[in-house]
């Protein structure tokens, strides 16, 4: 702007004045327009932005006062001079109180004409700069509300909880989700925040604080906020630095982990009760096989074979376990790879009965089927119906007395097909009953000792019914025998 | 010679651990659940009790030795315990769990004849 010329608006009715001025400013460097009276000067600043205007006081047409309000009014930032003959005290406070930056009296030299308008064309640049730095400050401050709001729907839109402390520990920002997480009801920001946030994440925090300078690392740490595992966050904290280094705050973000906290406890204890399962009958075929090769201990060749006999059926009987196990893990690939056709589920019971038929001869137990002739059809996977049936049908006859019997029923009931099996074995309590389809369950007494098992069928069956939104029921009493009954929907989605 | 008395729901390990105690000369008498356990105690007065930890529940040895210790039955107990310790579920002897030793599975005659030995001489010391 230095660099550009001045322009300057002349408005004076003088003639000789008038164009005199015109020339010496060119001669000086500025751009001069002149206006023989206030009309005509009105119109040219209307249409120009004037750096300078020189406004005659006493014009024929229009007062330089009017001029210079009008002009004032267009461009504020135009700085005005009056010149005047007729230099009273009064106009000039006038004039200046209009606006005007400051009073030529006539007549007057060049030099004293430039020296004004000089200093008016620095205050001129003054003005222009002002203003300019207050476009930008508004500009800046606009961007700055806008980023606020971007940020904040940010903010929000993350599903884990955010918070962000300063220094001194106060809020300074938090999302919806660490109010939820933190089961907060209520939080300002200012607040000392410290005192309200669980004490392992406050011990974080009080940490980074503590150490003023920046340390680029961030610390987890997982928090129980409700008992029994009821709601369980993980806190990871991070400091922020300044743009010099400095530590600004810290950012805390909040995740919850309740859900995949109770998993990981279902499975270590699935785990360990498989262990324990897996280990037993190992100790047994172990403890066996050391007594047959220590020499200190005297094995007749019967003990010996006896020995090993029963380390077979062990083994054997760890064998179904581990396909059983297999089986219960494959249960959910299974879902995905099932073969989906009709069955007839009476058809499927008969060729059960007949693979369980030396079990069944052994304990004289006799079986009878009824059907509702049109029940039987079911849309499902054969291999899996299969499973779930074998399994109820032979915990009915291994649990069943000798000389007893089984009853299997099939009839529909609104939209299910529904299965009815009953033995006359030793039945269960209530307890017993209530445990009955956890993994490894097996009723323990002194009629159950002799019977083998794996603990995983009955689980098995409640996971294959499970996966076909069905449902199981379980009538029994001790010694009076058990009636399990199956409900598989009729109208099965894949 | 002593009386053992050992109480486990396995009759394999039941077996194999009257074998191996009988073996050097040890008298043996056996129960497959707490409650016949309790009653073989009490019936033949035992110098020693070898009890599992998990039988028809995952702490009825636990029960079983309080309730001797409840009883004034001081007889020394060894304890079977299983995958206990290998899962992290550790423990040792206390008051919850007044037994004097632990044995843990699969058994090694060894290691049963010598920690039965060491009981067995601390009570005739007494």
């Amino acid at each position: 702007m230095e660099n550009q010329k001045p322009h300057v608006l002349i408005v004076d009715d003088e003639r000789g004045l008038r164009l005199g001025t015109k020339r010496l400013l060119e001669s000086e460097g500025f751009v001069a327009e002149a206006a023989e009276n206030g009309a005509e000067g009105i119109r040219l600043a209307k249409s120009n932005e004037y750096d300078l205007a020189i406004i005659d006081l006493k014009m024929p047409d229009i007062d330089g006062i009017e001029v210079l309000k009008a002009i004032r009014k267009e461009n504020p930032n135009t700085v005005c001079f009056i010149a005047t003959a007729y230099a009273s005290f009064d106009t000039a406070i006038e004039s200046t109180k209009l606006g005007a930056y400051s009073y030529i009296p006539k007549p007057f030299t060049p030099e004293e004409l430039l020296l004004q308008l000089r200093k008016g064309y620095e205050k001129r640049l003054l003005i222009l700069e002002a203003e300019r730095l207050r476009k930008e400050r508004e500009e800046r401050l606009l961007e700055i509300a806008y980023e606020k709001t971007r940020l904040k729907t940010i903010m929000d839109s993350i599903t884990e909880g955010a918070l962000v402390v300063n220094r001194t520990g106060e809020l300074v920002m938090y999302n919806s989700g660490a109010l939820k997480y933190l089961d907060l009801h209520e939080i300002f920001i200012g607040d000392v925040i410290l005192e309200i946030l669980p004490v392992e994440i406050t011990a974080i925090i009080q940490k980074f604080i503590d150490s003023e300078t920046y340390i680029p690392n961030s610390y987890s740490t997982q928090v129980e906020l409700k008992p029994n595992k009821e709601l369980v966050i993980e806190a990871t904290c991070s400091p922020v630095p300044h743009t010099d280094g400095s530590l600004a705050g810290v950012v805390t973000v909040i995740r919850n982990i309740t859900e995949s906290v109770k998993v990981e406890a279902v499975k270590s204890q699935f785990v360990s009760m498989v262990a324990h399962e897996l280990k037993t009958p190992l100790a047994a075929v172990i403890g066996f096989l050391k007594i047959i090769l220590d020499d200190e201990v005297k094995v007749s060749p019967e003990q010996q074979k006896d020995f090993l006999k029963r380390s077979y059926t062990r083994l054997q009987s760890l064998v179904v376990m581990v396909n059983d196990l297999l089986d219960i893990s494959r249960m959910e690939l299974r879902k995905a790879q099932r073969e989906i056709k009709e069955l007839e589920i009476d058809q499927i019971l008969k060729s059960i009965i007949d693979f369980l038929e030396i079990e069944l001869q052994k304990k004289k137990i006799t079986v009878s089927l009824h059907t509702d002739s049109p029940a039987c059809r079911l849309k499902a996977d054969q291999n899996e119906i299969n499973r779930l049936f074998t399994n109820i049908l032979s915990n009915a006859v291994k649990y069943n007395k000798d000389n007893g019997s089984i009853d299997i029923n099939i009839s529909n009931s609104g939209n299910y097909l529904v299965t009815r099996i009953s033995d006359t074995g030793i039945g269960m309590t209530k307890e017993e009953k209530a445990k009955l389809f956890q993994e490894f369950y097996r009723v323990k007494n002194d009629k159950t000792r002799g019977i083998s098992g794996t603990g995983l069928g009955l689980a098995i069956v409640r996971r294959i019914v499970d996966s076909y939104a069905g449902k199981i029921d379980v009538e029994s009493n001790p010694g009076e025998g058990s009636t399990f009954s199956v409900y598989l929907p009729l109208s099965l989605s894949k | 010679m002593a009386l053992i008395a050992i109480i486990d729901d396995d009759p394999d390990i039941l077996d194999a651990s009257t074998l191996v105690l009988e073996s050097k000369g040890y008298e043996v008498v056996t129960a497959s659940n707490p409650k016949d356990g309790y009653a073989i105690v009490f019936k033949h007065n035992p110098d020693l009790i070898i009890l599992d930890v998990m039988m028809d529940e995952p702490d009825d040895g636990f029960f079983l030795a309080q309730k001797f210790r409840r009883e004034k039955i001081q007889t020394p107990i060894i304890m079977y315990t299983s995958v206990s310790k290998t899962i992290g579920m550790d423990y040792g002897a206390s008051e919850m769990v007044p037994v004097d030793d632990f044995v843990e599975k699969p058994i090694t005659p060894d290691e049963l004849i010598r920690k039965v030995e060491k009981l067995l001489v601390n009570q005739v010391k007494e």
